[in-house]
């Protein structure tokens, strides 16, 4: 499992690093913009909210026709 | 190839991030969800389409918003949601942030035209940089500039935010030390 933590790291990673080149005193959209703050507020407000269980079952069920199709 | 247990477990730590992105497309949370559904299958689907070590964020958000496309053409662009609920239905959401202005930004949000609202999420919000944003949204580089700039002066329109400009206190500074009357 050591190899899943890996991946998702380097997906943050990778985000992270890319947003990074234009933060700074010249990002149009950085913490010196009020656009920029409030639209990271707005976001990240969304993305805060819970996720509903609708999503975890869709995965399961999945995995389940998978694990269903394969002993066949 | 079977789908395996570190793709699952990280296809459902992006949920967050893909509702977030869904909502701020269509500003309809029930649509958002139907979006994101869709996304989860099609992406357990093509799984063997996804390169390991590869951004797996920027080829959901591609799935994602390919699939809002398709529906909206489908559907002739009939419902947009115009009474603001939206985002209000999303889900009970415990502590407010007490920040009043922040239902004026969402509301001004919603007057954009789709191609600049998911330019200026995608490069101002979800941390992707200009050249991942073109390439979730197949355009150029230039184009996602352009529509970032465009989503941002007209924000500041509608928000009415001014004495903004792109180049932070530098250029204020600048302004204090060559504005003495002569």
């Amino acid at each position: 499992m050591g190899h899943k933590g890996n991946m998702k790291d380097q997906n943050k990673n990778s985000a992270a690093g890319a947003g990074r080149h234009q933060a700074g005193a010249g990002d149009p959209l950085g913490p010196n913009s009020e656009i920029g703050r409030k639209l990271k507020q707005y976001y990240n407000d969304l993305v805060s909210y819970e996720v509903p269980d609708r999503f975890s079952d869709l995965l399961s069920q999945l995995e389940q026709t998978e694990s269903a199709l394969k002993k066949d | 190839m079977a789908v395996s247990a570190g793709f699952k477990s990280d296809l459902l730590g992006s949920i967050p991030s893909l509702r977030a992105f869904a909502v701020s497309l269509s500003q309809n949370a029930d649509k958002a969800d139907d979006l994101v559904q869709e996304t989860l299958v099609k992406a357990w689907d093509k799984h063997e389409s996804f390169q390991p070590g590869t951004n797996l964020k920027a080829w959901l958000f591609t799935i994602l918003r390919n699939e809002f496309y398709s529906q909206m053409r489908k559907r002739g662009r009939e419902v947009q949601d115009s009474d603001g609920i939206m985002t209000a239905r999303l889900a009970v959401h415990p502590a407010q942030h007490g920040q009043l202005d922040l239902e004026d930004f969402r509301g001004a949000l919603e007057k954009l035209p789709e191609d600049q609202r998911e330019a200026i999420i995608l490069i101002g919000a979800s941390g992707f940089s200009y050249e991942e944003a073109a390439e979730i949204c197949n355009c150029a580089v230039g184009t996602i500039k352009s529509r970032v700039s465009r989503a941002r002066s007209r924000l500041q329109e509608i928000l009415q935010i001014s004495g903004e400009d792109d180049f932070g206190p530098d250029a204020i500074s600048a302004q204090v030390m060559t504005s003495p009357a002569d």
